[in-house]
């Protein structure tokens, strides 16, 4: 069955790595839709980060370089020290403009990218986080017709992100990271 | 306050620069130039995208001042330190070891890494060694490249970490004096570097160079017009010469990448091959 979304973007912060671990680690290794994280990191620390999510991971774990097009069943990590957009044209775009909301990358310059590409065939997901990025991305996914999810602020660790976000947009769906797993399971 | 532009708003701003002072700029990165469209309209107080044609028509927005906009910073000094370590420890005392040694720096917005590689210069006692020609985009560009940069205290430990990171033998505060709590660099270290405003593109100077180094900057542009630049600076680079670009950028998706061969994957460095 082919699914109605083409690509699902997940963003988080603070507390979020461990249930970026448990969802990568449950996604077989034919996951058709290509997964695009951006997740806060410290900016001068290049490397370790692919391989320790590699590590549970079924399907390639890439830190795309500029211009890279995108294609369907590997998981995309924002790089360090730079924002990530989708360009028109399924590519990634690289940027080294400032920090926004103390970050770079930026969880809402992905996100407004992938919903102008995407529209309502994108699915947003906000993890646990302890800034406000994120919030305004995943109200341009609301708006642009894609399908909105964040993590159960009960279960975050830090839940600014989330919180952040259920106040900038009605969200479709809070959902804990079982949820989260099945639903994206489900997708395909 | 304008929060966003379609690609409709794009193409039409795209044509107002193109006609009023012949600058194409339909060839850079749509998701990048939108954003820096979008702080542009807002710096000028524009409130539309029709207005700002009125505003370029008027003469109160200039080339030069579009140029300095759409230009993409390179954020920090000595970013990404690990490159600079090697440029230092490998590269640079390789291309100035058979005489006078020509380097370029074609796209420095900030200055940082003009900067960045004078002090490496210098701390390797190679100023002599070197002749360093710098283009930066436009005349506002290259007066704040000239007066020191104005560094804010963020901006400034970013920096000092990083040359810390870099282990350079002194402190990055030897290079800069504090001016209203701002780092002002010392100018005295662009002494004998050729800085002018040039687009790389339309550059025709026969000069060759040893080595360039080009950073993030085509980060800015879409596919074609990435290809142009990087045929341009293949064509400018003695054989042998290494071409020096940001650590996520490649020269994967460009024909020209077959007169080079990568030799350092992690810092994204390239060499001239032989014809």
């Amino acid at each position: 069955m082919e699914s109605e979304y083409k690509a699902i973007m997940i963003g988080g912060s603070a507390g979020s790595f461990q249930v970026v671990c448990k969802i990568i680690a449950a996604l077989p290794a034919d996951y058709p839709l290509p997964i695009i994280m951006c997740l806060h990191r410290l900016k001068h620390v290049r490397s370790g980060f692919v391989e320790a999510l590699s590590i549970k991971s079924k399907l390639p774990i890439i830190e795309p370089h500029d211009k890279e097009p995108l294609r369907n069943g590997r998981i995309y990590l924002a790089p360090a020290n730079y924002h990530m957009y989708i360009e028109l044209g399924n590519r990634f775009s690289l940027s080294t403009e400032d920090v926004i909301n103390h970050s770079r990358p930026s969880i809402d310059l992905s996100f407004f990218s992938a919903s102008y590409n995407y529209k309502r065939k994108l699915v947003g997901i906000i993890l646990s986080g302890a800034n406000k990025d994120g919030a305004l991305g995943l109200k341009s996914v609301a708006d642009g017709g894609g399908l909105t999810i964040v993590q159960d602020p009960k279960e975050c660790q830090v839940p600014t992100m989330t919180t952040a976000s259920m106040n900038a947009t009605k969200v479709d769906h809070i959902f804990t990271t079982k949820q989260i797993i099945d639903f994206l399971l489900k997708l395909t | 306050m304008i929060e966003t532009l379609g690609i409709v708003d794009i193409r039409k701003m795209n044509g107002f620069v193109s006609e009023a002072f012949g600058i194409n700029l339909a060839d850079y990165a749509s998701t990048i130039l939108k954003r820096r469209y979008v702080h542009m309209l807002n710096t000028y107080n524009c409130v539309s995208v029709d207005n700002f044609e009125d505003r370029i028509k008027k003469g109160i927005i200039t080339a030069d001042d579009v140029m300095y906009e759409v230009s993409l910073e390179t954020t920090e000094l000595f970013r990404d330190p690990s490159a600079w370590r090697e440029m230092r420890d490998k590269y640079l005392p390789e291309v100035c070891k058979s005489g006078k040694c020509n380097i370029l720096m074609p796209g420095e917005s900030s200055g940082d890494e003009l900067y960045s590689m004078m002090i490496v210069l210098s701390e390797a006692n190679l100023l002599d060694k070197v002749q360093v020609d710098a283009y930066c985009p436009s005349n506002r560009n290259l007066k704040q490249i000239k007066d020191g940069g104005l560094y804010d205290s963020k901006k400034l430990e970013l920096g000092d970490a990083n040359y810390t990171r870099y282990s350079g033998p002194k402190t990055l505060s030897n290079y800069y004096t504090l001016v209203d709590n701002r780092a002002k660099m010392q100018s005295s270290l662009l002494n004998g570097v050729n800085l002018s405003v040039r687009d790389v593109q339309k550059n025709a100077d026969t000069k060759r160079y040893k080595m360039i180094v080009y950073r993030n900057v085509l980060l800015q542009y879409s596919v074609p017009l990435y290809e142009r630049v990087v045929k341009t600076l293949v064509d400018k680079l003695d054989i042998g010469g290494y071409l020096i670009i940001g650590d996520m950028e490649t020269l994967e998706y460009c024909d020209s990448n077959r007169k080079l061969v990568l030799v350092d994957s992690a810092e994204q460095v390239y060499r001239k091959k032989m014809d």
